[in-house]
């Protein structure tokens, strides 16, 4: 029974593999043929179940794609997804539906993301009743638990998200996302529309609630010092491809794609030892045409260390030493 | 000691909102020296930007006025000086730089336009001059091929490089303060680290004093000498960076800086809570206030920190912090 429970627990929850997203981009000119920019293209990770992947890269990089594609809220062009014992796009109709709500998100901005005409606990039991309908008392009770485990006091159900704060509209958001008993929650950027000392709050929350519930997340973030609290696992994407994935310490503390070594070392640091130690390593220029990628490595045009093989082939994602993997020729 | 290029005494800014008037800024001084930066670090609401506007008389017409202070800039009182000297001040001798390169620059003009107009309108330059120059300070923020870009419009260029003109704009004339607000907040951080560097550099060459307004602990560690940490349009705390940085005197201080998970020199397997600050900010209504305006979210307020506002306690060090209890912090 142990053993049984042990093996359980190294589940993986999730595993992506070659998953393309490509959306087509009209060319100039009456006979400018059709033309697809690859968001993201060809990237494959694994979250563990109850353990936290953070997706980090910067604007455009496809990080927010990749995981709207795992929740099929973008279509998937190729590539498989796997969540629990199911292939997760091939799903449909009402087995959709019901494996729906074992994935959910948490949206960026709480002031978007929040119906303005609905109530709280409208807001919070939407997904309930789309997705696996209960009976009205039964409902209530599951709204007053979600209530009471984000932190929110039982009287705000009847409010509109108008009267709340943005911290609280996130804990609206996130017991929206609980509602189902969901497997995995996708949260994309969930405290960056938030003042520093209310991110401290939903930061604490996801964490208490992860452990309580036995959740996985998939987290995105550009904050690094967020994601270093957060994950257990990053995967550092650029245009479109991981370039580097390992566990948090390993990645952290010695990363070996140079892409992931100058996003590091960009970072501001209030700790006086690391700004001492660390040498900003500045990448010039911006990354190329997404639309026609570069053959070779497409961080060649901006690494401070590429040689002429890098602009020749595309360096695969490869294991370099327990579970780091990098894309790079000269890591 | 000698006199600082910009102080701001007692300044009061009042609002005027539906519940009556608030004083948004709330009996603030500071002193800013020659090439010297300065940070203001604060929450949202809590006054940096009104701060920054004042001191460029670009306070929102009709709902925001200077209650009663000075801002001397260079010997003369800024809130005295009509709009035709506050226009011959902006642009020329203080310069501004705002959070969003998306939205601040002019659409349909181009970016060689957009310089040339500060230089024409400051320094009478001639069209051509003009011209020659923007070429020259593209250059210097570093925009590569600067003389094919400057011909570009905005929309051409990404958030990074749009920021870059903006900073070119704002150096145009070699003002003697720059107020940067959030300036790289809509940035990816490795922009950021450019812009950064950029703004370090020119600062150097110039002999800039800047101001840098933020929410970011990092950024203020990276760039500023001195600090100061607004809450509801006062002052908590104010003094050299690494100093409060290493030991805040104001719980708030304190509070802002714990309840950020920083990257570390080494990271280790320990991940301790984030320190909450729990509560929300006041409303406006409860400004003006005689009392610490922190108290209701601070673990160790009491009596004394409800019923009065507290003093500024001042330190050996240059640290001034406005809490009652600033010794035990």
């Amino acid at each position: 029974m142990m053993a049984e429970a042990e093996t359980q627990k190294d589940d993986m929850l999730l595993e992506v593999k070659d998953l393309t997203v490509r959306f087509p981009v009209k060319r100039g000119g009456i006979f400018g043929g059709k033309s697809y920019l690859y968001a993201v293209d060809d990237i494959s990770f694994e979250v563990k179940r109850g353990e936290t992947l953070a997706i980090v890269g910067e604007s455009g990089s496809g990080k927010t794609t990749a995981a709207l594609a795992v929740a099929r809220l973008v279509e998937a062009y190729s590539g498989t997804v796997r969540l629990g014992d199911e292939d997760f796009l091939a799903l449909k109709d009402d087995d959709l539906r019901r494996a729906r709500a074992k994935v959910q998100i948490i949206f960026q901005d709480p002031y978007a993301s929040l119906n303005p005409r609905l109530r709280a606990e409208d807001i919070v039991s939407e997904p309930i009743e789309s997705l696996n309908p209960l009976g009205k008392s039964e409902r209530q009770t599951v709204i007053d638990g979600l209530f009471k485990d984000v932190g929110l006091r039982p009287e705000q159900q009847r409010l509109f998200p108008h009267q709340f704060s943005g911290g609280q509209r996130q804990r609206i958001g996130i017991a929206r996302a609980l509602a189902t008993q969901p497997e995995l929650i996708i949260c994309d950027e969930p405290v960056s529309a938030l003042d520093v000392a209310v991110q401290a709050q939903i930061l604490n929350l996801l964490r208490k609630l992860q452990k309580e519930r036995d959740l996985t997340f998939l987290f995105i973030s550009h904050d690094l010092g967020v994601v270093q609290h957060m994950c257990d696992s990053i995967a550092v994407m650029y245009m479109g491809k991981i370039v580097e994935h390992a566990d948090r310490k390993s990645l952290f503390n010695d990363p070996k794609h140079p892409y992931t070594q100058a996003l590091l070392s960009a970072v501001p640091s209030v700790d006086a030892k690391r700004r001492r130690n660390t040498k900003r390593i500045l990448i010039p220029g911006d990354p190329p045409d997404p639309i026609n990628p570069p053959q070779g490595c497409r961080f060649a045009n901006r690494c401070p260390i590429a040689e002429a093989k890098c602009n020749e082939s595309q360096p695969p994602l490869r294991e370099i030493k327990g579970g780091h993997k990098v894309a790079c020729h000269l890591a | 000691m000698t006199v600082p290029l910009l102080k701001v005494e007692n300044l009061r800014i009042e609002l005027a909102t539906r519940d009556g008037v608030a004083p948004v800024i709330d009996d603030l001084s500071l002193e800013l020296g020659v090439g010297e930066t300065l940070s203001f670090v604060g929450e949202s609401g809590c006054g940096k930007s009104m701060t920054a506007l004042a001191i460029m008389g670009l306070l929102p017409e009709k709902v925001g006025r200077i209650a009663s202070g000075h801002i001397w800039f260079n010997g003369e009182d800024l809130t005295k000086a009509d709009d035709a000297r506050l226009r011959q001040i902006r642009g020329n001798e203080i310069s501004m730089i705002f959070q969003e390169p998306m939205t601040s620059l002019n659409p349909v003009y181009t970016i060689g336009e957009q310089i040339s107009e500060v230089l024409r309108r400051h320094k009478g330059l001639s069209q051509r001059q003009a011209h020659a120059k923007a070429i020259e300070l593209l250059d210097a923020v570093r925009i590569p091929n600067p003389q094919a870009r400057v011909d570009d419009y905005p929309h051409q260029m990404s958030g990074g490089q749009r920021q870059r003109v903006m900073i070119a704009i704002a150096l145009a004339c070699e003002p003697k303060i720059l107020i940067a607000d959030e300036p790289t907040t809509a940035l990816d951080v490795t922009v950021q680290a450019q812009i950064f560097d950029l703004l370090r550099d020119l600062g150097q060459q110039t002999g800039t004093a800047t101001i840098l307004i933020t929410h970011d602990m990092g950024a203020v560690a990276e760039m500023a000498e001195r600090m100061i940490v607004m809450y509801a349009g006062r002052k908590a705390e104010e003094g050299p960076v690494d100093q409060v940085i290493d030991s805040p005197r104001h719980p708030y201080t304190k509070g802002l800086i714990s309840c950020v998970p920083h990257l570390l020199d080494t990271l280790t397997d320990e991940r301790p809570e984030l320190t909450e600050i729990g509560g929300i900010v006041p409303s406006l209504r409860d400004f003006g206030k005689n009392e610490c305006l922190f108290a209701s979210r601070c673990t160790i307020a009491d009596e004394k920190c409800r019923a009065n506002r507290p003093p500024e306690a001042e330190f050996d060090n240059q640290q001034r912090s406005a809490c009652w209890h600033a010794g035990q912090v």
